[in-house]
């Protein structure tokens, strides 16, 4: 029951690090469903790099610089040059997939180091909290992504809901052109906002590829960038919900998980690996019915005239 | 009058021509960036389409389920359904019409050939319905659910070919073969050139004078401009969205029916490879128009056609086809996007002038 908690928390952290990206850019106003291609690059650059110089920390680094530079391109085609953003999302997401699979064949297929693995960030237990009976084990025996992600869970709602930035994000998301008349900078606003999504889903995609595991796969992250944006629905695009939210996901992966190991109950397994995606969509249905917190402008450039 | 719109037709053309010119030189510099031959590359895809007869059968074998999934994307777009869920309803349409041609042995060929036709159409329409339905009454973004639907009609196909129509004669999990004589004739003999294009350019042209000689398609377009508008005008919105999705799962369902009757002939894990996904790409460098998708999915096709040529050739990634696939989705949106803003600048400066 311990290890599934644990299982739990695990599972639900990258979903967690990306919806909290998404919480700050979807309230500017950005649609950007190229999460899954950005998340990508953030798995493939992390890994690469770690695997090369040995060290994480500077995987950990490229891993975010990668999130950042891609949504880089969002951001200018869809604020700059006002092209549709589901549109450039879906571009961003056929180009994390298809340049990480080229650049891994390039350097890991060709000079024939199949499997190669990288290092990764090990669990460090902390000192007296992770001696608490379940909890420790639960919360506080992760590696340091894990214990980032907490402070990240903090730092997103304090700005949010706290400080006048998060004011100014959500007047940008609600209604640019009142935000525009009383000074603030809807442009500059909505790149910072793309701009800490990217890194949020380039960390996401570090954590999957160097401290979950410590391989790289094409297409690794196999949806979790679009359960990602389902978590953020259910999340009422809050930090708190999305918290929960992710935790329901970590669950329901947590659990697939169990019934493929587990000897005794025996489902196809392709049945079981659609669990995850059966419960994105009940969840969506469940919360999405009241919209009240999404931004009204999601989606629209900002035309300024 | 009629010079504005000769140029809005000229600018139709050269804005896409443009764009991809820009992203050919994109494309070979990310190539070049590698270390890969660029000019190999290149050459490697050409011959891969147009070497002789049968390559060029190949070439309009892998565009069939693209001009499809490119329709289904289109139509829904028009009316501002993002519709990412193509490729579901493409996998769809592949299990209804197999399924339909394997039990379907002793019925004559056309006749089954019609009936696996229907059960694709139905089976797409009805996966699109979901989506459709829970956007049009509870406003459920049909991004994340046409998405999800996907990846489970995608695990729906695996466990159907792993368990109740698996072929245990073959190695790889795959179904049972459909009846020999739903079998669509191929229409040169020796080539893979499939018969199920003429369908497809059938379709696409009736889509067209739906879309733009139609009511219905009145609707559909004054939906996707303007929502509330379209509302106020007394046109159901509601409906309108439904009808659009499940029309587009139709299409689709189509498009996996005809793979399964003039290609494959059996289905397996991978039958739909991304078709759903480059059907996005097709339907936005034709500007969602069912006309501009034949041309542009003949376009993915050849790229499609020469991914494997290239890994062979010059050892890059078959996956390579995406990249370029997403550099020209990239441009076609910026200038489309430019395009309009230029319209209406130009527009704001005349009335200033009057």
């Amino acid at each position: 029951m311990v290890y599934f908690l644990t299982s739990v928390v695990r599972m639900a952290v990258p979903l967690m690090i990306a919806a909290l990206g998404l919480v700050v850019s979807e309230r500017a106003g950005l649609m950007n469903i190229g999460v899954e291609g950005i998340m990508l690059f953030g798995c493939f650059f992390s890994f690469f790099v770690s695997y090369n110089t040995g060290s994480t920390w500077l995987g950990l680094l490229a891993g975010c610089a990668a999130g950042i530079i891609s949504s880089f391109i969002f951001a200018c085609a869809s604020i700059t040059f006002k092209a549709s953003q589901i549109v450039v999302g879906c571009a961003m997401n056929m180009l994390g997939s298809g340049l990480t699979a080229v650049m891994f064949r390039k350097y890991f297929m060709e000079n024939s180091v199949n499997g190669a693995l990288a290092n990764s960030f090990q669990a460090i237990p902390i000192p007296v909290l992770s001696k608490i009976p379940v909890i420790g084990d639960v919360f506080f025996n992760h590696n340091i992504i894990v214990y980032f992600c907490y402070f990240l869970i903090f730092a997103v709602w304090f700005v949010m809901n706290r400080t006048s930035i998060g004011v100014k994000i959500i007047a940008c998301g609600e209604h640019p052109k009142a935000a525009d008349s009383l000074g603030i900078n809807v442009f500059v606003v909505r790149y910072l906002a793309t701009l800490f999504s990217g890194f949020m889903m380039g960390l996401a995609g570090t954590y999957l590829a160097i401290a979950q595991s410590n391989t790289f796969q094409v297409d690794m992250t196999g949806g979790k960038g679009y359960i990602a944006m389902a978590v953020v629905v259910l999340g009422q695009w809050k930090a708190l919900g999305v918290v929960f939210g992710s935790l329901i996901f970590g669950a329901a992966n947590a659990l697939q998980m169990a019934i493929q190991n587990s000897t005794v109950i025996n489902i196809q397994y392709n049945l079981i690996l659609a669990i995850p995606y059966v419960i994105t969509v009940l969840a969506v249905i469940v919360s999405g019915r009241k919209r009240i917190f999404d931004a009204s402008a999601k989606g629209t450039p900002y035309i300024k005239s | 009058m009629k010079k504005s719109k000769i140029k809005e037709i000229l600018s139709s053309i050269w804005l896409p021509a443009l764009a991809l010119v820009g992203a050919i030189l994109v494309s070979s510099l990310v190539l070049m960036i590698f270390g890969y031959d660029v000019g190999l590359s290149y050459q490697a895809m050409i011959r891969a389409s147009f070497n002789n007869i049968r390559t060029v059968g190949n070439l309009v074998n892998n565009t069939t389920p693209l001009l499809f999934c490119g329709l289904a994307v289109a139509i829904s777009y028009r009316s501002s359904v993002f519709n990412i869920g193509a490729e579901g309803q493409f996998i769809a349409g592949c299990i209804a019409s197999c399924w339909i041609g394997i039990i379907g042995k002793g019925i004559p060929g056309p006749l089954l050939i019609l009936m696996m036709i229907i059960a694709g159409a139905i089976a797409g329409a009805l996966w699109a319905f979901v989506p459709g339905f829970l956007k049009a009454k509870y406003e459920i973004n049909e991004v994340i659910t046409t998405i999800m639907f996907n990846y489970i009609a995608l695990q729906i196909i695996g466990f159907l070919t792993r368990t109740v129509m698996r072929d245990t004669a073959q190695a790889d999990p795959q179904s049972f073969k459909i009846a020999d004589q739903a079998w669509i004739p191929y229409l040169l003999p020796g080539t893979k050139m499939n018969s199920g294009i003429v369908i497809g350019i059938a379709l696409a042209i009736i889509l067209y004078i739906v879309l733009f000689r139609t009511p219905y398609g009145f609707n559909v377009r004054a939906v996707g401009y303007n929502k509330t508008a379209s509302k106020y005008a007394g046109i159901s919105v509601k409906s309108v969205t439904i009808k659009t999705m499940m029309i587009a799962g139709a299409l689709a369902g189509i498009g996996g029916a005809i793979e399964v009757c003039g290609s494959s002939h059996y289905i397996f894990e991978k039958i739909s490879n991304g078709f759903g996904y480059t059907g996005i790409a097709i339907s936005v460098l034709a500007n969602n128009n069912p006309i501009g998708v034949i041309l542009s999915s003949f376009l993915f096709g050849f790229l499609k056609t020469g991914s494997s040529t290239m890994q062979r050739m010059i050892n890059t990634s078959a996956q390579f086809t995406t990249v370029i696939q997403a550099i020209i989705i990239l441009f076609i949106a910026i200038s489309a996007a430019s395009n309009a803003s230029f319209k209406g600048r130009t527009k704001k400066s005349t009335k200033k002038g009057a």
